[in-house]
């Protein structure tokens, strides 16, 4: 059956024919490349959300507040909440419990320099915690100590950008630098997914709120909550946002000014919607492969019908019913599968030189799954073969002399 | 040769069936040419069907070079045909798109012949037709003369004992169908059995046996020339 005779005629019928067999052609390998880059594409948003939220941890919550815009108990909108060491303190002793938290604080574009190098970083303040809550790998030394909280001591811990960027070739670790024109000492540093990030220089809060504005203001509060579930977490929200409004005097509807955000929560809904996303691909790819089916159904349909009287010929000049079939599906099923994998390797390949262009805060390494895509190419390659035989099967029970007078 | 002994054959229609072979007897020797006329409807072309081994039939009996040919499988019946069997059709049929030479060597495939050997063969029976010049013309290239005449190479390649023809010259100009029905008596001058079926009168007179069928039944089966034409004898028409 797969001897050379039988490729040659093969070849001989698919040549014959080029515009059928590119219509073919295209059906089934659009159809596979319409699914491959739609895939991609989904794959990339996902990657490109999950690197965005990746390195907050999953079970912690922010607490951010900002300008009131609505009044309340006798005070005016637009004046700004700022939170203290004392609002940290009484919620994480009083209001919840929490198995880890830290204040947050911010300085952004400011001068760090070393020897003769300076560049424009964020400072910020954190507390020991702060790395239970935020993923910051460490590639050397160590992270702040509750002593250097204690000590309000002059320790950093720097991201990678600034190794390259200011140390060079210098060990950072030990080595001195000024912060706003303070000196503090490198303790360790890190290097974390994502662009920002490494740009960060960490201190101690207690010695941020010292040396640069000597306050006790805080910006932002991290808790964790621990292994809660859900609704735990919902209800460390709540308690802390009703905490907070209520010392602060906020409108229970006024949503700038206290703002506390689940980052369990978040990824829930991320979930959803991703779940959704994959879906609809699926959808879509389904219709295309049903799309491609058809068109390869319809075709073959036509080939066979216009062969009619060639297989006559062939049946009287003592092929075989079998033969005959053989010859229509193994054809049917090289042009699915060759112009299917054409589609397969256009569409990887589209997205591979798309891929470098394409980066974006929320689109990154949009990747192929090659299981989804030959199983649909397997779809559709049976899909050809059935389309050829069941009409072949119908043209060779005509009888030849019948089907020799089809003209 | 060829022995049908009361063949019978009917076609299902819906609510009933059609009978269009009601006992045919025949007899045809090795090396005979044979007319077969009648009107459309008369069963000639079933006839023909069942002579070629392309389709059964329902009762009587079918030996073909002294072998039974009743209840083949359609493996048998497929090789039989090859090897006994030429065909050649009133529309040529030869395939599109496939050279005058590919056409002719087409039946060797079927025999598993190597490509080479199939090649080879198919040249030299184009050679015996003169048309070895439009090997490599496509049918699309030939006119109805030269396509006839492929398509009788292509019947002969097998060499088969039997050239069995329908209408071989029905869609060709007076001129050229005496060059085919030349080209066939050749044929059968080197001893192949040919059957004709023809509703031509002068077609069926250039063979040596006439057999005229009506109803699907022989009515007349005589020497050429002495079969009267039907409507001479009074015998109603079904068209």
């Amino acid at each position: 059956m797969f001897n050379r005779e039988t490729w040659i005629e093969i070849a001989h019928t698919v040549t014959a024919n080029p515009l059928r067999t590119a219509l073919t052609g295209l059906s089934v390998g659009l159809g596979i490349f319409i699914l491959v880059v739609m895939q991609g594409l989904g794959f990339g948003l996902q990657n490109g959300v999950q690197q965005d939220f990746g390195d907050e941890a999953k079970n912690s919550v922010w607490v951010r507040t900002g300008r009131t815009t609505l009044p309340y108990r006798g005070r005016q909108p637009n004046r700004y909440v700022q939170m203290r060491n004392e609002d940290e303190q009484r919620i994480t002793e009083q209001v919840v419990d929490a198995p880890a938290w830290s204040g947050r604080r911010m300085m952004w574009g400011s001068t760090v320099g070393y020897k003769n190098e300076q560049g424009n970083y964020p400072i910020v303040g954190v507390e020991p915690d702060f790395d239970e809550l935020e993923l910051l790998p460490l590639k050397g030394g160590r992270w702040l100590h509750a002593d250097d909280m204690a000590k309000e001591s002059k320790v950093c811990v720097v991201g990678e950008n600034l190794l390259d960027e200011l140390f060079k070739q210098d060990d950072a670790i030990g080595a001195f630098v000024t912060l706003r024109g303070i000196t503090f000492r490198v303790v360790g540093h890190f290097s974390k997914n994502g662009r920002w990030g490494n740009s960060m220089v960490y201190v101690p809060l207690t010695t941020m709120q010292r040396v640069f504005n000597g306050s006790d203001e805080v910006d932002q509060m991290v808790l964790s909550t621990g292994d809660l579930d859900l609704e735990g977490s919902k209800a460390m929200v709540e308690a802390v946002d009703g905490d907070l409004r209520m010392r602060h005097s906020v409108h229970p509807d006024d949503v700038r000014a206290v703002r506390v955000r689940d980052n369990q929560e978040e990824f829930a809904m991320f979930d959803r919607i991703f779940t959704g996303i994959r879906l609809f691909i699926w959808i879509i790819g389904g219709f295309t492969l049903l799309a491609g089916a058809i068109g390869v159904a319809n075709i073959m349909a036509i080939v066979v019908k216009e062969r009619t009287v060639e297989i006559g010929v062939r049946k009287a000049l003592g092929a075989t019913s079998g033969s005959i079939l053989s010859l229509i599906v193994i054809e049917a099923i090289a042009l699915t599968l060759i112009s299917g994998a054409l589609g397969l390797i256009t569409g990887v390949a589209t997205l591979n030189a798309v891929a470098p262009y394409a980066e974006h805060d929320y689109f990154a390494n949009p990747e192929v799954n090659l299981r989804v895509t030959v199983t649909a190419l397997a779809v559709l390659v049976v899909a050809g073969a059935i389309s050829g035989f069941v009409p072949a099967l119908r043209a060779v029970r005509i009888r030849p002399i019948e089907a020799l007078r089809y003209e | 040769m060829l022995a049908l002994r009361e063949i019978e054959k009917s076609y299902p229609l819906a609510g009933g069936s059609l009978p269009v072979l009601k006992g045919i007897d025949l007899n045809i020797a090795q090396g005979e040419m044979v007319a077969i006329m009648g009107s459309s409807g008369s069963g000639k072309s079933t006839l023909l069907n069942v002579l070629g081994l392309l389709d059964g039939f329902d009762s009587g009996g079918y030996d073909l070079d002294g072998v039974d040919m009743a209840g083949l499988s359609e493996k048998q019946a497929a090789r039989y045909r090859s090897q006994f069997l030429g065909f050649v059709f009133q529309s040529f049929n030869l395939i599109s798109f496939k050279t005058a030479l590919e056409n002719v060597a087409l039946p060797l495939f079927y025999q598993k012949v190597p490509r080479r050997e199939r090649q080879k063969r198919a040249m030299e029976m184009l050679g015996k037709m003169g048309m070895d010049d439009r090997s490599d013309h496509l049918p699309s290239e030939l006119s109805g003369g030269q396509k006839q005449r492929v398509a009788i190479a292509r019947a002969l390649i097998t060499s088969p004992r039997v050239i069995l023809a329908d209408e071989p010259t029905g869609a060709l100009d007076s001129t050229t169908s005496t060059e085919v029905m030349q080209v066939l008596r050749e044929v059968n001058a080197s001893g192949i059995t040919v059957i004709i079926v023809t509703h031509e009168a002068d077609i069926a007179e250039q063979c040596d046996r006439t057999i005229r069928l009506h109803d699907g039944v022989i009515i007349e089966d005589g020497k050429s020339g002495e079969v009267v034409e039907p409507t001479a004898r009074g015998a109603r028409s079904q068209d």
